[in-house]
């Protein structure tokens, strides 16, 4: 995907908090906020002193702005016999700032899947809604490796206005992209203004890029590991690896790309009702227990697999996409340290 | 909320038939007269039922679509949904949203012979197609269908197979149950078996597969021995499903969405997705 820019300039550090200031006022803003020391969420912000810019990444990804953990997608009256169906609470406008490009690239990622012949309105309407404001990193943290799946760490076309920091720590500004209708309307109504860089945008942003892909830490290589689908399906690597593996979940629900979700209906004891849509994930063994008792996917090894494999290959071959973005939190947060950089690697050798 | 795929459209049960002791089909028909005209499937394609309060089920569409005066799902109790479905009365309303999935290679089997072969509830999605193939004759070839069921109380459609299916020109109906029973003059002996004896040729000929996974594999290997390529043996997929749409991610085969790109699929195209259904 190419960016489109309409415009490109400089703002200072202080036209920031001048740009996030309507929309906190209105109660829209949602940003990363250091909850506790170790822990930094996207949360709805009404006084910007609260945002923390100290980050890497945030904790739990901002996915769940655009597909919520839980989301009521139908309502009734009257259950039983002769329901009468209502609409379900229709979402707020948003202002979603601080999101990192792996995140970003996770939005494209999962485009293909809510869109396609069966448009999903839920995500749409949420995208619809939602003004993304995109950061750039300053510092890749110890897990990241986005730049093994070309992925710029300082800009991404998805963002409606891509804040690139100029100088680590970024207290020198931002380059600012405006790269959507929906950006430039943020920009106009804070009434920020750009002033020119003296570089050209381009080069400054090749700069910043060239500069933090030097730093990263964990270097892989991933051309051609989506062939271990049909070369490595039935090799005992999985087996060994999923012999670790707690089938917990908590790399499915730090994933900035997973979309799978259960469906649920709550009944209120008055007879009406709502259809909830809810993360799910592929690890479960419930997952694909059917009700006959049979299960195609009946152990971890199974499981495993299928949630790496529809990352390293899956994915792309139905969508010529890569289903991983490198964000590293499943790296970071498994209790097992099962490592999708590392399976890549071991995938590779296997195949050599 | 017009377009959105998971929004369910209303619909009224107007007839429920009771097949066997655990099977029951629902005739429907959608409220909306434009959802109704707009419901367009093919022999093989499901569709999503909603029992509102106990979620939705993934149910093939037994009827033919050249009825296009309701639709029909044969329903086995299996669960908490099916259950509850089972309670329902005629008047009742449910969810339903679809029709998904590819359906039956229609125009590979036109003037072609056609094999059904089934095994208890697994009529149900060929009753789509052995219906549509009888609305349709002059399109089609000879057709023989082998069918089998526990017990006679087990067996689906009884009123089709005993009565209308083998009064239809070039139909032949195989009837099977598994143990000898008191009343029943008819052949007794597991489906696989009864093809042996039978033995259709493959020369030419489609078969069309459904029932349980172990008569689905062991009415494979006797088709292969009658001369039957890959290309031409066809069955159905039953795989968990939540959305239908390809979007919940639990009904893959590798990259292959069973909800989109099937369930319906021959052996050849079967053989070559991971083993993992
Ligand atoms: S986080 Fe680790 S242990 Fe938990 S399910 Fe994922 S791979 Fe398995
Ligand atoms: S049923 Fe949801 S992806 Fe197929």
């Amino acid at each position: 995907m190419s960016v489109t820019t309409l415009t490109a300039g400089v703002m200072s550090r202080e036209d920031l908090a001048r740009l996030l200031a309507g929309p906190a006022s209105e109660g829209q803003l949602t940003a990363p906020v250091r909850v506790a020391p170790e822990v930094v969420l996207f949360v709805p912000v009404r006084d910007p002193d609260a945002i923390t810019l100290d980050y890497v990444n945030s904790t739990v990804p901002p996915k769940e702005y655009l597909f919520p953990r839980a989301e009521k997608i139908l309502g009734w009256r009257g259950s039983g016999p002769q329901p009468e169906l209502v609409l379900p609470p229709e979402p707020q406008p948003l202002v979603l700032f601080g999101v990192r490009p792996c995140d970003l690239r996770a939005i494209t990622v999962l485009e293909p899947v809510f869109g396609g012949p069966y448009p999903d309105l839920y995500w749409r309407r949420r995208r619809e809604l939602t003004t993304i404001v995109g950061l750039g990193c300053t510092e890749p943290g110890p897990y990241c490796f986005c730049v093994a799946w070309g992925i710029s760490p300082v800009a991404a076309p998805e963002a409606d206005l891509m804040l690139t920091p100029l100088e680590p720590p970024a207290a020198g500004g931002y380059l600012v992209a405006v790269q959507s209708a929906k950006g430039e309307e943020l920009l106009r109504r804070s009434g920020v203004g750009l002033e020119a860089a003296g570089t050209e945008p381009g080069v400054l942003r090749e700069r910043r890029a060239a500069e933090l892909t030097a730093r990263f830490r964990r270097l892989i290589d991933p051309t051609g590991v989506e062939r271990a689908a049909e070369r490595l399906f039935e090799h005992p690597y999985w087996r060994e690896l999923a012999r670790r593996c707690l089938g917990c979940g908590i790399c499915t629900f730090l994933c900035p790309t997973c979309h799978c979700f259960n469906v649920i209906d709550r009944t209120a004891p008055d007879g009406s009702g709502g259809r909830y849509r809810c993360w799910d994930s592929c690890l479960f063994e419930r997952f694909t227990l059917q009700a006959s008792g049979h299960n195609p996917r009946p152990t971890r090894a199974e499981r495993l697999r299928n949630r790496l494999l529809h990352k390293l290959s899956y994915h792309r071959t139905r969508y010529g996409l890569e289903g991983c973005t490198g964000c590293g939190r499943c790296v970071a947060a498994c209790p097992v340290n099962i490592d999708i950089a590392e399976v890549v690697a071991d995938l590779k050798g296997l195949m050599t | 909320m017009t377009g959105n795929p998971l929004w369910p459209h209303l619909a009224t049960i107007v007839k429920i038939v009771d097949e066997t002791p655990d099977v029951k089909t629902f005739r429907v028909v959608l409220d909306d007269p434009g959802a109704r005209e707009n419901f367009r499937h093919r022999p093989g394609q499901v569709a999503l039922l909603s029992v509102f309060g106990q979620g939705e089920a993934t149910i093939s569409i037994s009827s033919s679509p050249t009825r296009r005066d309701y639709l029909e799902f044969s329903v086995r109790r299996v669960g908490r949904l099916t259950g509850a479905l089972h309670q329902f009365e005629e008047g009742y309303k449910i969810g339903l949203r679809g029709p998904y999935g590819n359906g039956f290679p229609l125009e590979e089997l036109r003037g072609r012979d056609l094999l059904f072969v089934g095994g208890g509830i697994g009529l149900a999605p060929l009753r789509s197609l052995i219906n549509y193939v009888l609305d349709r004759r002059d399109d089609f070839g000879s057709v023989e269908i082998v069918y089998g069921a526990r017990s006679v109380a087990d067996l689906c459609f009884k009123e089709e197979l005993f009565t209308v299916w083998p009064k239809a020109p070039g139909v032949r109906v195989y009837t099977t149950i598994d143990r000898p029973e008191y009343g029943w003059d008819g052949h007794v002996g597991f489906v696989p078996a009864y093809l042996a004896e039978l033995a259709p040729s493959g020369a030419g000929r489609y078969a069309l597969i459904c029932g349980p996974p172990i008569m689905i594999r062991l009415v494979l290997q006797e088709l292969a021995g009658l001369g039957f390529p890959p290309e031409r043996i066809v069955t159905t997929l039953e795989l968990k499903m939540k959305c239908g749409i390809g979007k919940c991610g639990r009904c893959n085969i590798g990259s292959t969405m069973v909800c989109t790109e099937g369930p319906v699929f021959n052996l050849a195209r079967l053989q070559a997705l991971p083993p993992e259904y």
